[in-house]
């Protein structure tokens, strides 16, 4: 496709956003801030169905003998609330944003693999609706969105509901290991010039060490899961002791990969601090190598660390203190990561923006959700936590006060380069202590519940046990919060239409993404940058500040444009990009498409018709994805053999 | 001005809700961790109050330090100079790796030596089984001679060691006054062992989701003097004896007599999933009924025991406990309010007399 229909200088977010909805350009787009953008779109209208769930079981839980709920919906809804924040929402924001912002990080025109990032973000979304239609036809996910053998045998969950959930993170899954590929190829080739790695931006780091977990992780569940989807068809009786099968088993694999998911949550959050901290507080990250390396251990550590899921299980005292000691050392990295921000501040010029304001509250909840970690680590006291709304209080600190604040602080700091124009200031910080204040309201109370006993996963309580009243302050606090999410809608919407308008480079930062306009062209870079440092527009914008900040062997500024002149504009035509393709679509509407059936290729329901009918869909699907496969090819033929040159 | 005012305010007012909420969280509640009666919740208790302070210690200097860092180098010009350069320091690195890892070895050590403690099984214990069901705990004494549900009896300062089994899927056992969690697993068996040092009724739930009715999962432990315990336990394995009494449930009177022929009849089912010593009632589905006067709540904790709960639970189990499977065959309706009140009478006209302790 000809890239150059859009003009460099010329592209001002006035003209980018009038217009009708060039729908052709974002179905079969290959363009990773496209594509970034649909995982953040889509993310967070997951964010906000999640938070409906949430919602619906705050007032079941509001008062006493409530009935508000029936017990099997409440079970299907926190089944699907913490599936859907966990994959649906927390990942795919981080992948969304990693997409949009590791290749202009690091100098690329794209990703290693367009069509393949394509293939992720539709894979993501087919998945992310085959879990929800499972509301329509005949019941959500019961099971939990840990899944535990044997309550999701077909025997103990007969409604489809678990095969959903089964084949819809399958497709999900998919979408990840094929991502994390990506991003890692993408990192370790396509860098530019003198961007060693011991210069990439800590965010793009993150990514790095992400993508690998991923790739060690997720096959796990993704045999497990299978391994379940054979059992709820076939009789396997992999995880059913009736049949001989091992239950613990289940959890073992879920675990391997459901511990390192927590870092693949927070970590590529961290790298978005690592990043802000350092803009807001004008200087460099304290301690580069050791934020860096401390990611990279956490990495590593977390993947010895599961069975502290499964102290009760019956491990042996010896397992149980494997376990422990290397959940308690994990607790180091994560300690010298926050010691560094804070020293990143410390005699700084600290300025309290929207975006850093998030990015200090992720510090300051992170604190508090790291401590109560610690009791969780140890055995003994943890045998008295698990399962009580102490590990609710303790999982939501580190997932939302760390997660999700982090990503609003990703949001706020990146909006103008996605967008061209910055969301309003004023607003966001109304709308930020209103979300830390009625957070702390919602979730500090459940370490007080759990310690008092309270259960996890009840659908109701009695009366008089001393958890209605912190019951009732928490279901409030969850209204305020659903409150400050819609002042963050209204802002997006009236920010877009009436924003303060962006330049390339409003924070006074330090990486590569600014140097360019916002929003980018579709090539990103007009020319490559050469990069010299670890700030390589810092050092440029200020070369008698920037001292010792050279990582190599050259002290030569970097070498990165603002200006360019209309002849080099002009230039841009030449720019090779890969072309529009609706095959990764296809390909992932086929695979959905062919779940949909494999759930009902043997479901007793309504009898010979379903199971025609699922086979129809499977057979649809294969040739669905035939299809795809074909274009692909000719896609390929199309755009090589140089295809996403990079200089 | 305002702003000094509004700096002073807010601390305080944190300072003052936590106070009030660790006050709140210190209440000798039902099933509170804070306030044990046992050694094995005992211990976590001992182990839990100074890795608490140690972690009081840690919020304060951590959260201060960013607090203090944010307030003191927020920027108070826009033009500010560019701050100097400062790319790290390897030594405070080392420093502030050590520390932590420090105190982590201390609580590590402590931990070790607790859970050492809390995972010895005592040969001398007395044994029970437990066994859990979708949605209820059954409980069996001296190999399966004594089988009752729900309540568990158990002797104060002698050690109890519980033998954890599922009859279905994945359960997990619960006193939270008493000892710490551990699973219940089909096909596998877990040990628990601890020893009540105070007599007293004890809330005790299952911790594990196990499906549509697992927040109706709960039980109750009544720790006994010795003397007690055993003249229960005497008692408990007496058959009882064929009532004859009347009982009132929902403004009827009910005829024991007559409800023990209705649970006999095989056209109500009752026989064909409970057990009731002495009589014809063999069924093995449901809990063992033996002695169901005695019981201290219906439905496994769910509702207290009185004769008019225990008559609404007759007449519709489902809306009581939803998925359960009596529900599944006593539908709404299907007993008639007399033949629910003679039931009544039957069931609660066979119970001895126990010195029932105080909850705690």
């Amino acid at each position: 496709m000809a890239i150059a229909e859009q003009k460099l200088t010329s592209v001002s977010p006035a003209t980018a956003s009038s217009g009708s909805f060039p729908w052709r350009t974002w179905l079969a787009t290959v363009d990773h801030k496209k594509i970034g953008i649909i995982y953040i779109v889509s993310a967070f209208v997951f964010f906000l169905l999640g938070g409906i769930e949430a919602m619906l079981m705050r007032v079941q839980l509001g008062t006493p003998n409530n009935t508000f709920l029936s017990a099997d919906v409440y079970n299907q809804l926190f089944t699907m609330h913490a599936t859907t924040m966990i994959f649906l929402m927390v990942m795919p924001m981080n992948v969304g944003i990693g997409n949009y912002v590791v290749p202009l990080m690091i100098g690329a025109r794209d990703m290693a693999f367009p069509r393949l990032n394509a293939l992720s973000i539709w894979l993501f979304l087919g998945g992310g609706l085959l879990l929800y239609l499972s509301f329509l036809t005949g019941g959500a996910p019961n099971g939990g969105w840990f899944a535990y053998a044997p309550l999701t045998q077909v025997q103990y969950s007969p409604t489809a509901g678990m095969d959903y959930w089964i084949l819809g993170l399958g497709l999900t899954g998919i979408a990840s290991i094929a991502g994390a590929l990506n991003f890692i190829v993408t990192v370790l080739n396509m860098r530019a010039p003198g961007m060693s790695i011991n210069r990439m931006p800590l965010f793009v780091w993150m990514n790095l060490v992400v993508s690998f977990i991923i790739i060690f992780a997720f096959p796990t569940f993704t045999v497990g899961s299978i391994q379940l989807l054979f059992d709820r068809q076939f009789g396997a009786a992999f995880f059913n002791p009736a049949q001989g099968g091992d239950a613990v088993l289940w959890q073992h694999l879920f675990w391997f990969f459901g511990h390192p998911e927590v870092y693949i949550l927070i970590l590529p959050v961290m790298g978005m601090i690592s990043e802000i901290l350092p803009v807001f507080s004008r200087k460099p990250i304290f301690g580069y190598s050791f934020v860096a390396f401390s990611g990279v251990g956490i990495g590593f550590l977390g993947f010895i660390v599961w069975a502290h899921h499964m102290f009760g299980v019956g491990m042996g005292p010896m397992a149980n203190a494997f376990f422990a000691a290397a959940s308690m050392v994990i607790a180091i990295p994560t300690g010298v990561k926050i010691f560094n921000w804070i020293a990143t501040m410390w005699a700084g010029d600290v300025r309290l923006t929207t975006a850093m304001l998030y990015a200090i509250g992720f510090i300051s909840m992170f604190i508090i959700g790291g401590i109560s970690g610690i009791t969780l680590a140890s055995p003994p006291i943890d045998l008295q936590q698990t399962d009580t709304y102490y590990v609710v209080a303790h999982l939501h600190y580190v997932l939302f006060g760390g997660s999700i604040l982090g990503l609003f602080a990703g949001a706020f700091y990146w909006f103008p380069k996605m967008t061209g124009r910055l969301l309003n200031e004023r607003i966001g910080k109304i709308q930020f202590w209103l979300m830390m204040i009625s957070f702390n309201i919602t979730f500090f109370p459940m370490h007080i519940v759990g310690t008092e006993g309270m259960p996890r996963r009840i659908y109701t309580y009695e009366a008089g046990m001393g958890w209605d009243m912190w019951n009732f302050i928490e279901t409030i606090g969850t209204f305020l919060l659903a409150f400050s999410v819609l002042i963050f809608i209204y802002n997006v919407l009236s920010s877009l239409r009436n924003g303060e308008v962006a330049s390339n480079d409003p924070w006074d930062a330090a990486t590569l993404e600014w140097t360019i306009p916002s929003p980018p062209p579709s090539y990103n870079f007009l020319h490559i940058p050469v990069v010299n440092s670890r700030r390589p527009l810092w050092d440029a914008k200020y070369p008698h500040a920037a001292g010792d900040d050279h990582h190599g062997p050259s002290s030569a500024p970097s070498q990165v444009r603002y200006e360019y002149t209309d002849e080099e504009t002009e230039g841009a035509k030449d720019i090779h990009m890969p072309s529009l393709t609706f095959s990764p679509m296809i390909f992932s509407g086929g695979l959905t498409v062919a779940s949909l059936g494999f759930i009902y290729i043997n479901k007793d329901i309504l009898g010979l018709p379903t199971r025609v009918a699922a086979l129809g869909f499977i057979l649809i699907g294969i040739v669905m994805v035939s299809i795809a496969i074909r274009g692909w090819i000719l896609d390929s033929r199309k755009d090589s053999p140089y295809l996403s040159q990079h200089h | 001005m305002r702003k000094e005012a509004r700096k002073s305010t807010i601390p305080l007012l944190v300072l003052v809700l936590s106070c009030a909420a660790m006050l709140a969280g210190c209440a000798n509640l039902p099933a509170t961790t804070l306030y044990t009666y046992g050694d094995h919740a005992t211990r976590v208790l001992d182990l839990l109050t100074p890795v608490f302070w140690m972690a009081v210690g840690v919020f304060v200097i951590v959260q201060g330090a960013l607090v203090y860092t944010v307030i003191r180098f927020r920027s108070k010009q826009a033009s500010a100079p560019v701050p100097t350069q400062i790319h790290g320091n390897t030594k405070i690195e080392i420093i502030w790796t050590i520390a932590p890892a420090f105190i982590l070895l201390v609580i590590a050590v402590m931990t070790f030596r607790t859970q050492a403690a809390n995972s010895y099984q005592p040969p001398e214990a007395m044994k029970i089984r437990a066994i859990a069901h979708q949605w209820w705990f059954e409980f069996q004494y001296d190999d399966g001679k004594i089988v009752t549900a729900s309540d568990l009896y158990i002797p104060v300062g002698q050690s109890v060691q519980i033998q954890l089994e599922a009859a279905d899927v994945m359960h997990n056992f619960w006193i939270p006054k008493l000892a710490g969690k551990t699973y219940m697993i089909p096909g596998k068996t877990n040990y628990l062992a601890f020893k009540a040092t105070e007599s007293g009724i004890f809330r005790a739930f299952c911790a594990e989701f196990c499906g549509e009715s697992h927040g109706n999962m709960r039980f109750r432990v009544i720790a006994l003097d010795p003397a007690e315990f055993a003249q229960w336990k005497t008692n408990y394995a007496t058959t009882p004896a064929a009532t004859n009494g009347t009982a009132q449930a929902l403004g009827l009177t009910g005829d024991a007599a007559r409800g023990a022929a209705i649970f006999a009849d095989p056209k109500k089912q009752c026989a064909a999933c409970h057990i009731i010593e002495g009589t014809t009632a063999k069924g093995k589905i449901g809990p063992n009924l033996t002695h169901y006067g005695n019981r201290l709540t219906i439905a496994a904790g769910v509702l207290p025991y009185t004769t008019d709960n225990l008559a609404n639970w007759l007449h519709d189990p489902a809306s009581i406990k939803p998925g359960n499977l009596m529900g599944r065959v006593i539908k709404k309706g299907m007993l008639k309010d007399q033949e629910v009140a003679d039931l009544v009478a039957y069931l609660d006209g066979m119970k001895f007399a126990v010195n029932m302790p105080a909850e705690k």
